[in-house]
């Protein structure tokens, strides 16, 4: 099957242009200008799509200004499914009009994160780098680099991972154990195979599984992300449940169905460990930690928050773990991460971490759970010495054992 | 040199947008109709607004102010090609004075922005129209918008007391003051309306309303438009002015719900949503009596929010109505007119059959306690003479209205939309006055040309001079 994702006439008519989506985009909000806000890439893929105006590198730039963090399909009272149409036109204009950058930006997404040799290589040079303590030589452009947790220099994979079953498992799962998520957050998944197997599940991460695709989908490699949706759908055959403890990717995972043939047999089963966690807090499989009720600031990652509208379950866990959650952007305005957008667009991206630190620092708590690795690192980068990022699942499996 | 040489040395090529692509994403608002921009300027402050009103007239080219572009009349949309500027840039809360209940903010703040900075003080910007979590204060002052909570504060004009206002030939003029009732002619008044055909306000000194200290809003539900709208006289007729009192027919309840799950009645013909503010022991009693004049109109239920997240839910309903309607056809026109409250059942009947007649989808979701209605036809544009046909419909619509006693527009404003129906509430005599007005403002034209006053609007010209002449 091919991808179906558009942009497709009805997709397009889906929109009335009412522009109550305008205050939820954050490039908008950063600009006041309707060629940066979803209003206008909706009229502007419209234009192309019916070949009035012919893609050139203005309609480009427009696209690839997009966070792709998908507030404006939470707010979209019609349901237009922006995400997908964003990933859809920038997939055909990959075809039409393919540039250098293009090229060189799928190839690394859509082939070179896969290859865990390469990863495993960048994460012992990142490991190296950070114990030498040259990395605020690094440009702007790598700021990143900066918000990244101290790597190992040895780095280990949680793929091929079968943990013991509990005597009667509550059911099987398969960890989504992801790309850099794998490499460079080895403590979240092993957070988050304690959890499971403390709730009674059996937790496998299946060794035929490849990256989600989520960033490769965003970045336009429609055939590989399709490929690697369909490798996945095989690899986690027979599992009761798929369990990403990284919101960007749990959100992909949901979106598989107009991605490949049985992708939505993966997307019903999928849940993101927040959500997963916090309802098995809520039947009681999980207990609730007495704590001294320190204050704990939530980030909402856009993939959590308003591509998978979850909301409750990041604070609940919090709660569990002993901790009184704070709000911090009654909006949940994008971090400015956005996968590989930090990269891309560092101006936007600088621009929007210094407005998530200035809410971190007005609310508070020196503490800050995030649910996506790449908020992690952008706030990590923005806040600074003093803050603590970490993944709400690490802060609960944390209280578990203390 | 040219218009965008101009603008770009002194904007920076950054904030002037040429290219065709960048244009078309600014040819319409919320409403339908379409209009073609030379160039658009994204301004952050007034001396650049001012700078590009007189490079533009200095090249002849018209000036267009938009804001968000959330307007439903084609206010902001171009008649004619003209130069769009872009005041959201100008977002800029200036000037919170708490004692006085007052602020100073730019055009571009959008209104919920502003109650949500006024929020720790426990005030609040009134006029809510329903797009105002996207729409700016400036194209609030631009339309004099309404909102369901302007049947007891009022519109706009009750909230605005000056404005920083860019002139037609670039100069910067103050309008209006703190003081109440300023001394000479009312031109803050003038100003607040007139969808950018006199000149471009840039600062706006609002009102600001303190939080009720009690508030209860409810839901009620009937199974006919006609038991509602007795409801509505009922509830005025006994001398209550709610906060709100609005009303949803049955398709807009079902639109809205499917985005929401609120749980609306989705069965029911009609839904009022009414809200009492005030102290706790008047809100309880008013709340008591609205219920009991809507169960003797015949109200199958009445739902009363439990909580501020519940209030909160049932208005997010409501001002997500109009965006919702994509869910039924991916075109809606809508009309804005106003009728006397003690005609709203027969108007609604009438407009309900103009709708059956010429076999239009219809969904109605207005401000039922002040009789402003908003008949909204959905519709596919791309079906051959559809669009025609919905116009025809709606214009019938309005004359149902104006015929009952009513008027034109409530609060979305004239713009292009209802500018060849203005002949129906007004004398030639009344729109000659009003282009003299206008060209007070604006001898040369410049300003949102084509908007609000119908074509040939001073062809009393020739007969006033002739009546001059022989009046001793």
């Amino acid at each position: 099957m091919e991808p179906s994702l558009g942009p497709t006439q009805a997709q397009l008519d889906s929109c009335v242009t009412c522009g109550l989506c305008l205050p939820h985009c954050p490039t908008f909000r950063l600009t006041g200008d309707e060629a940066a806000s979803p209003r206008g890439r909706l009229m502007a893929m419209g234009a192309i799509t019916q070949g009035t105006i012919a893609p050139d590198e203005v309609y480009a730039g427009m696209l690839s200004f997009c966070l792709q963090c998908r507030a404006c399909e939470a707010a979209c009272p019609s349901f237009v499914p922006f995400g997908q149409m964003m990933e859809g036109a920038r997939a055909r204009l990959a075809e039409v009009r393919p540039t250098t950058t293009g090229r060189v930006r799928r190839l690394l997404v859509g082939k070179l994160l896969n290859m865990k040799w390469l990863l495993a290589l960048v994460t012992s040079g990142v490991g190296l780098v950070q114990r030498v303590g040259i990395m605020r030589l690094l440009p702007r452009r790598m700021r990143l680099a900066r918000g990244l947790r101290r790597q190992r220099v040895f780095p280990h994979s949680a793929v091929g991972v079968h943990d013991l079953a509990p005597a009667v498992p509550a059911g099987s799962v398969a960890l989504l154990a992801g790309c850099v998520m794998d490499q460079w957050f080895p403590a979240v998944h092993d957070a988050t195979r304690g959890v499971l197997s403390m709730g009674g599940f059996k937790v496998d991460s299946p060794e035929t599984q490849r990256c989600c695709g989520a960033l490769a989908a965003h970045e336009g490699a429609e055939r590989d992300a399709a490929r690697m949706a369909e490798r996945n759908v095989a690899a986690f055959q027979g599992y009761d449940y798929i369990v990403s403890d990284a919101a960007g990717c749990s959100a992909h995972l949901k979106d598989y169905g107009h991605w490949v043939e049985g992708g939505e047999s993966v997307a019903t089963r999928t849940r993101d460990i927040t959500e997963f966690v916090a309802e098995l807090i809520d039947s009681g499989q999980l207990p609730e930690v007495k704590g001294n009720g320190d204050e704990v600031a939530i980030h909402d990652p856009c993939h959590l928050r308003h591509a998978q509208r979850i909301f409750d379950a990041p604070r609940k866990i919090v709660r569990a773990a002993g901790y009184t959650p704070v709000e911090i952007d009654p909006d949940g305005l994008c971090c400015g991460a956005a996968g590989l957008y930090m990269v891309y667009e560092p101006d936007t991206a600088e621009a929007l971490g210094e407005a998530k630190r200035e809410q971190v620092e007005s609310a508070g708590p020196t503490t800050v759970v995030s649910a996506n690795p790449g908020c992690e690192i952008q706030l990590r980068a923005h806040l600074g010495r003093g803050y603590r990022v970490l993944h709400p699942i690490e802060l609960y499996w944390e209280a578990l054992n203390r | 040199m040219a218009l965008v040489d101009d603008l770009r040395s002194t904007l920076g090529s950054d904030r002037v947008h040429s290219h065709p692509l960048e244009l078309l994403v600014y040819d319409k608002d919320a409403g339908v109709t379409r209009g073609e921009a030379v160039a658009v300027v994204l301004p952050e402050t007034t001396q650049e607004v001012a700078a590009c009103v007189r490079i533009a007239a200095s090249h002849g080219v018209p000036v267009v102010a938009r804001g968000a572009g959330t307007g439903l009349a084609g206010g902001s949309v171009p008649a004619e090609p003209a130069l769009l500027v872009v005041l959201t840039r100008l977002n800029e809360i200036w000037e919170i004075d708490e004692y006085a209940r007052t602020a100073w903010v730019g055009a571009g703040v959008l209104n919920l922005d502003l109650s949500r900075a006024t929020e720790h003080l426990g005030l609040h910007y009134a006029p809510d129209p329903s797009s105002q979590a996207a729409c700016t204060v400036g194209g609030n002052v631009g339309t004099n918008a309404g909102g369901p909570h302007c049947l007891a504060e009022g519109t706009t004009v009750a909230h605005i007391l000056g404005v920083e206002f860019v002139t037609s030939d670039g100069d910067v003029v103050m309008l209006g003051s703190k003081a109440p009732d300023p001394p000479g002619l009312d031109l803050r008044g003038v100003v607040v309306g007139s969808e950018g055909t006199l000149g471009i306000v840039t600062k706006v000194l609002v009102k600001l309303t303190e939080n009720p200290p009690a508030v209860r809003t409810l839901l009620l539900t009937f199974d006919s438009i006609q038991a509602a709208a007795a409801t509505v006289s009922g509830v005025i007729a006994a001398g209550i002015v709610p906060a709100a009192l609005e009303m949803m027919d049955q398709p807009m309840v079902v639109a809205v719900e499917g985005f929401i799950g609120a749980g609306l009645p989705v069965e029911a013909a009609a839904v009022l949503l009414a809200e009492l503010v005030g102290l706790e022991e008047g809100v309880v009693a008013e709340a008591s009596v609205v219920e009991r004049i809507a169960n003797e109109a015949g109200a199958t239920s009445v739902r009363v929010a439990a909580d501020d997240a519940e209030r909160a839910v049932l208005w997010k309903a409501r001002k997500n109505a109009f965006g919702a309607v994509a869910q039924a056809a991916p075109d809606y026109y809508l009309h804005d007119t106003v009728v006397p409250r003690t005609k709203l059942a027969e108007v609604m009947t009438e407009i309900y059959e103009i709708g059956r007649r010429n076999n239009i989808q219809m969904l109605n979701v207005f401000h039922a306690g002040d009789g402003n209605l908003h008949p909204l036809v959905a519709y596919d544009a791309r079906e051959p003479g559809m669009s025609e046909k919905v116009r025809a419909a709606a214009e019938e619509m309005v004359r149902v209205s104006v015929a009952a006693g009513g008027s034109l527009t409530g609060e979305h404003g004239v713009g292009l939309e209802k500018r060849e129906l203005m002949g129906l509430v007004f004398e030639p005599i009344d729109l000659d006055a009003q282009a003299r007005l206008r060209e007070a403002f604006d001898p040369h034209g410049r300003m949102n040309p084509g908007k609000v006053l119908p074509t040939g609007a001073r062809c009393f010209d020739f007969d006033l001079a002739g009546k001059k002449e022989v009046s001793p």
